[in-house]
């Protein structure tokens, strides 16, 4: 498909993904009373609805979604591993010990943003474990090593959260698994702004990368004699899509899929230029996460049902189709 | 992939959560109802220590806890309820809407229902709900349907919220005083050794601390897993050999038969039981059938 063409497409999808999460949730409202109270007029009930609950939900799926995609392109390029994603280093985990933690302890209800902040902490700390393990193992950072590291410190995690809960009050335990499996439900504009101080400067960074990312694709020592900076390309590049899930995770959960998929389904489509992928797969990702926790929202209402479940559900059989007819091409 | 939790709890975990259980928090003693002498306006000290200010007995009521929910019926203002969760299964209360779960309902749906106070569960379970409440400025309140003690508490509670406060205190002094003497019909009676059982594999048991072990200890039951660390816990098989059980007592118990080792009676109680409010009496009766194999002065 013609880049351009895509392009817009994405963003056409983006904006009606905005406009129907906007339109439709459990209540139903017409497209005139929804239009009214986005505009600051009608009952005062719907304004709040639109305003106060539809719109910060929304708008957090935008940056998560868009975030959570740029992040796993990011990976994808410089680990040069296919299975390669967000939460690959580990993020999930350190991120998920935090707010498992929090939850199980009681202090979740000691500020509203104790919680954020534990899960956040615990990414970085996951982080910093991984990148230490990469960069001990000499001057230049081995991506197998990290890769590795990703995983197993990943599994060490996972091993904490089962204890924990293993331990915990049976009670606790379905706030924590809930928050593991990660929602967009009772967003506050807050949230949003929490995400967005984070994520829009990270994503800025990220789209600069584009062009040593392509040097890089091809292999780390062709980049080289081509005159990028290898460990420097790779150091930032890692250490800010890693703070960009960080930030996701912390106010969202653990929302898998997106990160792994759109980037793949982007690449299946415009070809591996990062000055294209980085810009569209953010544009995919958001569009894909806003329609997702859509459908999550109206599929069973009033019930939600976890978004991961939807972004799985929709997503794998879309991706399948797509790498079928990549292969038969 | 290195998704976190790939644990897969079982569903039963998730069942457990509706299950009462003893207050973990330093306990606000005793969140007695303060409303302000003679004014409209109400003021109430909920299970969480907080205080709730009402203009007035509110007229839309949303109830996100299913035991309050039949404190209010039982108060005779079920009229002014306007929304129930997807637990309250009652058909009077089945007309109203839904707002979800108890927990995390549905913001937009309890918008719409434009409630002037919510009554929902105390504790961090729910951490979301109530700050989202505040920033909305929907008045919400808080109990704790933990132990049989509390019972009493919040409907004296949820009675002082909706200005009902002397009906409240006749229902939970009457409902106190058959109690007490259901305790007295057998004190000093036999004292069969009680295991109540949850169900899952291996099974979950209820421990010290919980509505169900004070309910057994009440009806002069002895709960052979009073010595657990927790209030509910999933116990190995070997433990029901050992432990001198007397009768099992269980609510859905067809998934058990024949897994339990020995010949364990197991005997069934409703539904009761697993909601601790104005049916406290109720199911302590149902248990005490169930722990006696029949009423007092009948021989086992």
């Amino acid at each position: 498909m013609k880049r351009t063409a895509l392009a817009v497409v994405l963003v056409a999808l983006l904006a009606v993904a905005v406009l129907l999460g906007v339109r439709f949730g459990s209540v139903p409202l017409s497209t005139g009373e929804a239009l009214r109270a986005l505009t600051g007029g009608g009952e005062a009930t719907h304004r709040t609805i639109v305003l106060e609950l539809r719109l910060p939900r929304v708008l957090l799926g935008v940056l998560v979604g868009g975030g959570l995609a740029l992040a796993g392109a990011t990976f994808q390029a410089i680990l040069r591993n296919p299975l390669a994603e967000p939460y690959i280093l580990g993020i999930s985990g350190g991120a998920s010990v935090g707010a498992v933690l929090v939850l199980t302890l009681g202090l979740a209800g000691s500020g509203s943003w104790v919680l954020p902040l534990a899960a956040f902490a615990g990414a970085l700390l996951a982080i910093g474990l991984v990148f230490r393990v990469a960069i001990a193992s000499g001057r230049s950072m081995d991506v197998r090593v990290l890769l590795l590291a990703g995983v197993v410190v990943g599994a060490f995690f996972s091993a904490c959260i089962a204890f924990i809960l293993s331990v915990s009050e049976a009670r606790t335990i379905q706030s924590a698994v809930l928050w593991i499996m990660g929602s967009l439900a009772g967003t506050s504009w807050r949230d949003v702004t929490l995400a967005a101080v984070y994520s829009l400067p990270a994503a800025a960074v990220l789209l600069t990368l584009a062009r040593p990312l392509n040097a890089l694709a091809i292999g780390e020592e062709t980049a080289q004699y081509l005159g990028t900076d290898v460990e420097r390309v790779k150091r930032i590049a890692l250490a800010v899509a890693a703070l960009l899930t960080a930030a996701g995770v912390a106010v969202a959960g653990v929302i898998g899929f997106v990160g792994l998929v759109v980037p793949h389904a982007i690449r299946l489509l415009v070809g591996s230029d990062h000055r294209v992928l980085l810009p569209l797969s953010f544009l995919a990702g958001a569009a894909f996460l806003t329609l997702a926790d859509l459908l999550a929202r109206l599929a069973l209402a009033p019930t939600e049902i976890p978004i991961g479940v939807i972004t799985a559900f929709v997503g794998v059989p879309f991706f399948l189709l797509l790498l079928r007819r990549s292969m038969t091409r | 992939m290195t998704r976190a939790g790939g644990t897969a709890l079982p569903a039963l975990l998730l069942a457990l959560l509706l299950l009462p259980a003893c207050g973990q928090t330093p306990d606000q003693q005793p969140d007695g109802p303060a409303t302000g002498a003679g004014g409209e306006v109400i003021q109430v000290v909920d299970a969480m220590g907080d205080t709730v200010r009402l203009d007035g007995p509110p007229s839309r009521v949303v109830s996100l806890v299913p035991s309050a929910t039949l404190t209010l019926d039982a108060l005779g203002v079920r009229s002014r309820l306007v929304g129930r969760t997807d637990y309250d299964t009652l058909a009077w209360a089945r007309t109203l809407p839904s707002v979800g779960g108890g927990l995390e309902p549905n913001l937009e749906d309890l918008v719409a229902l434009t409630p002037d106070l919510v009554i929902r569960f105390g504790g961090d379970q729910d951490p979301v709900t109530p700050r989202r409440l505040d920033e909305l400025g929907i008045p919400h309140a808080a109990v704790r349907p933990d132990a049989v003690a509390d019972v009493f508490r919040s409907i004296r509670v949820v009675g002082a919220l909706v200005g009902e406060e002397v009906r409240a205190d006749s229902l939970a002094r009457h409902l106190e005083a058959r109690l007490d003497s259901l305790r007295r019909a057998r004190r000093g009676g036999p004292s069969p050794r009680v295991a109540y059982l949850l169900g899952g594999e291996p099974p979950w048991v209820a421990g010290p601390g919980t509505y169900i072990h004070e309910l057994v200890e009440l009806v002069g039951g002895t709960n052979v897993f009073a010595d657990l660390d927790d209030l509910y816990a999933s116990v190995s098989l070997e433990e029901f050999l050992v432990r001198e059980i007397d009768v099992v007592v269980t609510h859905g118990a067809e998934e058990l038969r024949g897994r339990l080792p020995g010949d364990l009676p197991i005997r069934e109680v409703g539904g009761a039981l697993e909601l601790p409010g104005p049916w406290v009496v109720e199911a302590a009766h149902e248990l005490d059938q169930a722990v006696h194999g029949g009423p007092p002065g009948a021989r086992r």
